[in-house]
């Protein structure tokens, strides 16, 4: 998948070394473990007793911690640089220059609820800026949900009493879409959700539309109430 | 050396056995003798890998195409609960508890445990665990996932007794499991024979001490947890209620810490089994015997440290990232070590090409291919894209695939002549073998493509056409299938070979460790005489001395007999 946030971007560099590594120690296990299987013997195994020293184990450890050591180096390097708030660029929503442009998505059983600066909300589509600093808070109002757009960005938990935060800045207009990655019950397999990233104007349309759109509906239900027409 | 104090050696060793007065199965039932507790152990846990397979092919099946309707989702989280809970708790934890309750204490050459009847209470309650899991199942099976994480397994979220049988049944075989370790701790330290220190212990009653050990550090965390959860749901508790004090959290870093522990003690116990099976079958002493002891040590302190690597994407702090990342990476020394020391010893060796040496080799392969995934998984940014893929997935069930079954099944067929005196017929093994070989590959590797390319998540009832994964779906399901297949020749042969196997002797496979100068199976007392033991290999040093004997008495055939 590509990516389109320079998160990701961090992560999927972070991910090609740790396929790396991973592919390292599978080929030279498998490949060793062949070769002692596979091999000619001659003589008596018996007489060989030669067991390896403890200088043999010293080395292998060595290169083991090595190895461990350069994987957890570079993964704290990767990892920093995908934690890293990027700033808005000049295409993105002018509003969001200074501070990111804070959104809070709340997970329920099953759906994702997603409120925007200007107390509109909308279901199941986020609908965001291109070239805009997004930061996510993301709660949860029943059990452990996980936003997960990976093209986007990194997956983080809802979880109940917490909040925790996702970063991007989405590179080009279009559609991604994502699924929740934590088991929370009956109907978790289709919980998905979608991410539009638009231009600033038509975000700032799409957020005022919802805002009116919103305000009618409570007014009219208001006014039932009012007529008495809604018990 | 024993041949200058004449005892009667192993071949002269006849016991009539004790008069049966009672039904084989009230025998066995009643019986608190270690190898009749353990072979109960490996039995049960042996059935519920079957009940395991079943349940899995099932999941596998709606999962063959996508937005399937085999399965209704509620059925399908049933079987998701289900599965997780009889693949840890009542077949991966029980069969390494049962052959180290079976094995240990004839390598140390004890003739009996030291607290036998906490070891049969033991096996009961995970009996008891089993029957209320499975009880369950015919009124309201759980159906909170793998792990129940709370507050999905509270009660206002899944109102019916599901998580309660789920709660019940994994408390009692947890407590059951703590029983047995108690038992088999204080059968290392207290019953060794004259002679068998620390230092000339087998690895793999080395292993026992340690799981032991393990498990009577994460097993109370499993027994709190589980208790938390039932007074949440049945005495209006708030331990993991979020809003009134109670924390969610915490009971992920609970039931973690025992989940990542219980890894570590699968894993021990299949590379200590390993470690006996290489070097007799490749007729040469295990390389660097220290250090295997020593690393497989520090795989369960630094594994179950690493319990964190589980919750990456969870809102905890940074530091705790790095640390849990710290712990999972440290642990390629050790793996590291004791994978070169088990290949090593073959190198030097000549090896014997039999069913547990083969076995063995398959679980070295897949074990090291599901802890490199394991490793990728744990450095934090690629946890972000891979956590709770089916990536996840996959190289879990390489590593516990690789310990429990083919290391498990190793270890079966090398002590199944002690087990029963009879041994397993060699050409199932070898088609078991490459069958599940060719499984494994094909249902774990697509997943291991459908969750890095396409972050397909685990656990979902279906997945959606046209994202991109129906192909390594498809695949992944024939995959498991033969693989069942593989395991289920296996499971054939161990029974087939229960009546029908070739006769074994004593000392079926040339084993250096004190279970194989016994009987097979051997009596209730395990040991007629005991040998002193005056190295890490004492039947080899028994050998030694009854081919000197034998030598004399040859050399002067009219004045003594034969020792042997």
């Amino acid at each position: 998948m590509t990516p389109h946030s320079p998160g990701t971007d961090q992560i999927d560099t972070l991910l090609w070394i740790g396929f790396v590594a991973a592919a390292i120690l599978i080929v030279a296990i498998n490949g060793a473990l062949i070769y002692a299987l596979r091999r000619k013997h001659a003589g008596e195994p018996e007489a060989s007793e030669g067991n390896a020293g403890q200088r043999v184990q010293l080395r292998v450890g060595a290169v083991l911690a090595a190895f461990a050591l350069v994987v957890f180096v570079l993964s704290v390097i990767y990892t920093d640089k995908a934690r890293e708030t990027p700033t808005t660029g000049s295409a993105g929503l002018a509003a969001a220059r200074s501070k990111p442009l804070s959104i809070e998505a709340t997970g329920q059983q099953w759906l994702w609820r997603y409120d925007y600066p200007n107390q509109s909300f909308s279901y199941y589509k986020l609908v965001v800026p291109v070239d805009t600093t997004v930061e996510l808070n993301l709660v949860s109002t029943d059990v452990i949900h996980t936003w997960d757009v990976p093209q986007l960005a990194g997956k983080h938990d809802a979880v109940p009493g917490k909040v925790n935060h996702v970063v991007f800045r989405a590179d080009e207009e279009g559609v991604f879409r994502g699924q929740s990655a934590t088991f929370s019950g009956q109907a978790y397999g289709p919980m998905r959700t979608e991410v539009d990233v638009v231009s600033p104007e038509e975000y700032e349309a799409f957020v005022e539309k919802q805002k009116s759109e919103i305000q009618e509906a409570q007014d009219r239900v208001v006014g039932l109430i009012e007529k008495g027409e809604v018990p | 050396m024993i041949a200058e104090r004449p005892r009667r050696a192993p071949a002269e060793v006849v016991v009539d056995g004790y008069p049966r007065r009672q039904p084989r199965w009230i025998e066995i039932a009643t019986s608190a003798d270690h190898k009749d507790v353990g072979r109960v152990l490996i039995a049960g846990a042996l059935g519920f890998l079957f009940v395991a397979l079943v349940e899995l092919l099932l999941m596998r099946l709606q999962l063959a195409v996508p937005e399937n309707t085999l399965l209704t989702p509620v059925t399908f989280n049933r079987m998701l609960s289900l599965y997780g809970a009889t693949a840890i708790f009542f077949f991966a934890i029980p069969l390494a508890l049962g052959l180290f309750y079976y094995v240990a204490p004839l390598q140390i050459g004890a003739r009996g445990t030291a607290l036998p009847r906490l070891g049969q209470l033991g096996l009961w309650l995970y009996v008891a665990g089993a029957t209320v899991l499975y009880a369950g199942f015919f009124f309201t099976p759980p159906e909170a996932g793998v792990n129940p994480l709370a507050p999905l397994s509270e009660l206002a979220f899944l109102p019916d007794n599901g998580v309660d049988a789920w709660t019940a049944s994994t408390g009692l075989a947890t407590l059951g499991f703590v029983l047995v370790a108690i038992n088999l701790v204080a059968t290392l330290h207290r019953l060794r024979a004259p002679g068998m220190a620390w230092r000339r212990l087998p690895v793999f009653s080395w292993a026992a001490t340690i799981c032991s050990w393990l498990l009577l550090a994460i097993g109370p965390v499993m027994l709190a947890a589980v208790a938390m959860l039932l007074i949440d749901r049945n005495f209006d508790g708030i331990f993991f209620a979020d809003g009134s004090g109670g924390a969610p959290l915490l009971w992920a870093h609970l039931s973690w810490i025992f989940f990542t522990g219980a890894y570590m003690l699968v894993l021990i116990a299949a590379l200590a089994a390993i470690a006996e099976i290489v070097p007799v079958f490749a007729r040469r002493p295990l390389s660097g015997r220290g250090t295997v002891i020593g690393s497989l040590t520090a795989i369960a302190v630094i594994g179950t440290l690493s319990w964190m690597q589980n919750m990456l994407t969870a809102p905890i702090g940074i530091g705790w990232m790095y640390f849990a990342m710290a712990m999972s990476l440290a642990l390629v020394v050790p793996f590291g070590l004791v994978i070169f020391n088990l290949i090593a010893t073959i190198v030097g060796g000549s090896p014997r090409m039999r069913a547990p040496l083969l076995f063995a080799a398959g679980a070295i392969s897949m074990i090291s291919i599901g802890l490199a995934g394991e490793l990728e998984q744990s450095m934090v940014a690629v946890a972000w894209r891979l956590h709770n893929t089916v990536d996840a997935t996959a190289a879990t069930h390489f590593a516990l695939v690789g310990g429990s079954v083919f290391g498990g099944f190793a270890a079966l067929h090398y002590w199944y002549p002690k087990l029963t005196g009879r041994t397993m017929g060699e050409t199932l093994a070898r088609i078991s073998f490459w069958t599940m070989i060719a499984g494994t590959l094909v249902a774990f590797v697509p997943l291991f493509l459908a969750g890095s390319d396409h972050g397909q998540v685990v656990d979902a009832y279906k997945f959606f056409s046209g994202t991109g994964v129906s192909a390594e779906n498809l695949i992944a399901t024939i995959g498991a299938f033969v693989l069942a297949l593989g395991i289920v020749l296996t499971l054939a042969n161990a029974i087939a070979s229960r009546n029908g196997g070739a006769r074994a002797g004593h000392d079926q496979w040339g084993g250096d460790s004190l279970e194989w100068f016994t009987l097979s199976p051997p009596e209730p007392h395990n040991f007629d005489v005991l040998p002193d033991v005056r190295s890490e290999r004492p039947m080899r040093d028994i050998r030694a001395a009854i081919a000197h004997a034998t030598a004399r008495a040859e050399a002067a055939p009219r004045e003594t007999q034969p020792v042997a």
